[in-house]
């Protein structure tokens, strides 16, 4: 594989959006599109599509810190939606992004309804290519979580915003919730166009000498390998409602390796996202594409995409897939 | 296209462990090869490494000193919690994974040759960089006094300087040999009772240093200082109580190391307010009166 050119079996569409690879970098891990890039050797080409940084209305200072600490095979993040406000992103950050190296997906957070619809408008009359909903942070007091929690609000959230945007609309599922299958089919029905799945698990940390919370936030939410296996498992819930409405899934949750990628992909993401990985390695991104291409080759797959949904479930009973 | 002049200054390599040094109070010298991170280093630049390939993240850690012409990077490290102890174990021939350098270094100002460098514990390694590269800098004259403070012994042997220093308490006449070969006065502090250390804070020993001096003494006075933070906050203060300009270098947990995920902050005050800048990219060095103002 040559720098910038990556094999045609890992072309893939999503929402009617070319991606040069299934991989996508995940909002709040890359921030506002630029930043991994001071990594020699690491470039935006090798994903399909970067999510930048949420953003809100007016600009978030967000927590206190401590915002980060290492759990086993995870961290717990509590950044609290810092960003410098959605017209400063607009008019002073997406001119400076180069749009022929990726597709570039805002991330629309808020505190009420009206500020959802609000940053989505803005952003609809911008070059983003696409805009996610992220009605899954955890680490805020209102809207985020709160919102994605119940099925109802979910729904009136993305309503509201598909009236604003003809732009892809992509709705971030929490995995903290009961139903997240019941979720996903109300965002379907008020116009979601894809998903993804899922956001971080709240969680929190204690110091025992000072009996006080590392988290400045008190919680955070968890990420990398230690959720990889519920994360998989809500993708498949996903998918089970979103397949037939041929509505794309964004995978997440822990993804390191290949091998996780590929085990998102059967279970029925079309594209993958990359975060907290890429901490680690910051040109993980090129192993995954790497492993996957070798994947496909081997098991002679002409596209990546005809991988998606692969999983062979003719063994198991139908119950699983409903459990909460 | 916008220039994007930030891209490709962070080089990640695996790096060679050329030296693994172990010092009193679970302290180590890491030396490894990172030749691409050596040639751009500068005074307050740190690396990010792995410890571990259990562990999910890196360790941010101050550069000590740097050799572009063998191409080696050097750290001090303590042993703080499961990340350096594992990174303790590696040694000579092992491969860790740098990406480094990162971040904004000490700015020298030529107007302000008198330079008040500060290292408490593991604060100590920029130190010894910042002073090694005023001594090759043949522009400009450059005065520099280097305190020490610890509460483990020191790193290295200490010995009795050589090197007259008006202002400084009797008997405190301990220095960094390193500092003396490169004919840079220093002393050292310790709470510790260590011979020939100021008893007590660092900060105690600066403002021994720094009280006396008259107004146009003092515009000639930049003070750089990396410590705990407690150290820092005391370095910003007495600086701003004088008059006289600081930067300290921060620490705080990171994950990413390059300005993605905000999760090493800290507050600054600006012109506009407020401001939560990263520690990584925005940082490590900041002025000592935005993060720590005295009002």
């Amino acid at each position: 594989m040559t720098e910038h050119t990556l094999p045609d079996s890992l072309k893939t569409t999503f929402c009617g959006l070319e991606f040069s690879s299934p991989l996508v970098l995940l909002s709040g891990c890359a921030g506002f599109g630029e930043e991994y890039t001071r990594v020699a050797g690491f470039s935006n080409r090798d994903v399909g599509a970067v999510c930048l940084k949420g953003t809100t209305l007016k600009a978030r200072l967000g927590n206190k810190p401590h915002r980060i600490f290492e759990t086993p095979a995870g961290m717990l993040n509590a950044i609290g939606l810092q960003n410098p406000g959605v017209d400063h992103v607009v008019k002073h950050i997406l001119p400076a992004l180069d749009f022929s190296e990726t597709r570039f997906i805002a991330n629309v957070s808020g505190s009420t309804l009206e500020e959802y619809v609000e940053v989505t408008r803005r952003f609809d009359d911008s070059p983003i290519d696409a805009i996610e909903i992220n009605i899954s942070c955890p680490n805020v007091r209102e809207g985020g979580v709160a919102f994605g929690n119940s099925p109802e609000m979910s729904a009136r959230v993305v309503a509201a915003c598909r009236k604003v945007t003809q732009k892809p609309l992509i709705t971030k599922l929490s995995p903290n919730q009961t139903d997240i299958a019941e979720n996903a089919r109300r965002c379907l029905e008020a116009g979601s166009d894809a998903f993804a799945a899922i956001n971080t698990l709240t969680g929190m940390a204690i110091d025992v000498e000072t009996r006080k919370p590392v988290i400045g936030n008190m919680q955070g939410g968890l990420s990398g390998p230690a959720i990889k296996p519920m994360a998989l498992l809500k993708v498949l819930q996903v998918y089970q409602v979103a397949r037939s409405h041929q509505v794309p899934i964004i995978g997440q949750g822990g993804i390191t390796t290949a091998r996780d990628a590929l085990e998102f992909l059967v279970a029925g993401a079309s594209a993958v996202g990359v975060g907290t990985a890429l901490f680690y390695d910051p040109l993980v991104c090129r192993k995954i594409n790497a492993g996957i291409a070798d994947f496909l080759a081997r098991q002679r797959i002409q596209r990546v995409g005809d991988l998606v949904g692969t999983l062979d479930t003719d063994t198991l009973p139908l119950t699983l897939c409903a459990a909460g | 296209m916008h220039p994007k002049p930030h891209r490709g200054t962070i080089f990640l390599e695996d790096a060679e462990v050329l030296m693994q040094e172990r010092f009193p109070g679970e302290q180590y010298v890491l030396r490894m090869r990172a030749p691409q991170c050596a040639a751009s280093a500068l005074p307050g630049s740190f690396i990010h490494v792995t410890c571990d390939a259990t562990l999910p993240m890196r360790r941010p850690m101050s550069i000590m000193r740097v050799s572009n012409k063998d191409g080696w990077v050097e750290c001090l490290y303590k042993v703080v919690g499961e990340g350096s102890r594992m990174l303790a174990s590696r040694q000579r021939g092992d491969i860790v994974s740098s990406l480094g350098p990162i971040g904004q270094p000490f700015v020298l100002h030529p107007e302000r040759p008198r330079l008040l460098l500060i290292g408490g514990g593991v604060g100590i390694p920029p130190m010894i960089f910042l002073a090694d590269v005023l001594r090759h800098d043949a522009r400009v004259q450059w005065n520099p006094l280097v305190l020490m403070g610890s509460e483990v012994p020191f790193p290295f042997k200490t010995r009795p300087s050589t090197i007259l220093l008006p202002g400084m308490p009797d008997g405190v006449i301990g220095c960094m040999p390193l500092m003396e070969d490169w004919n840079i006065p220093s002393r050292l502090a310790s709470q510790q009772d260590f011979p020939g250390c100021y008893s007590g804070f660092v900060t105690d020993l600066a403002r021994h240093w720094l009280q006396p001096l008259d107004k146009n003494a003092l515009a000639e006075v930049e003070v750089f200082a990396c410590g705990p933070t407690p150290m820092l906050k005391a370095v910003a203060y007495l600086a701003q109580k004088l008059g006289v300009p600081s930067q300290v270098s921060l620490e705080e947990f990171m994950a990413c190391a390059v300005g993605g995920c905000a999760g090493c902050t800290v507050e600054v005050r600006t012109e506009n307010g407020p401001a939560m800048k990263r520690v990584c990219v925005d940082g490590p060095v900041f002025d000592g009166a935005s993060v720590f103002p005295l009002s």
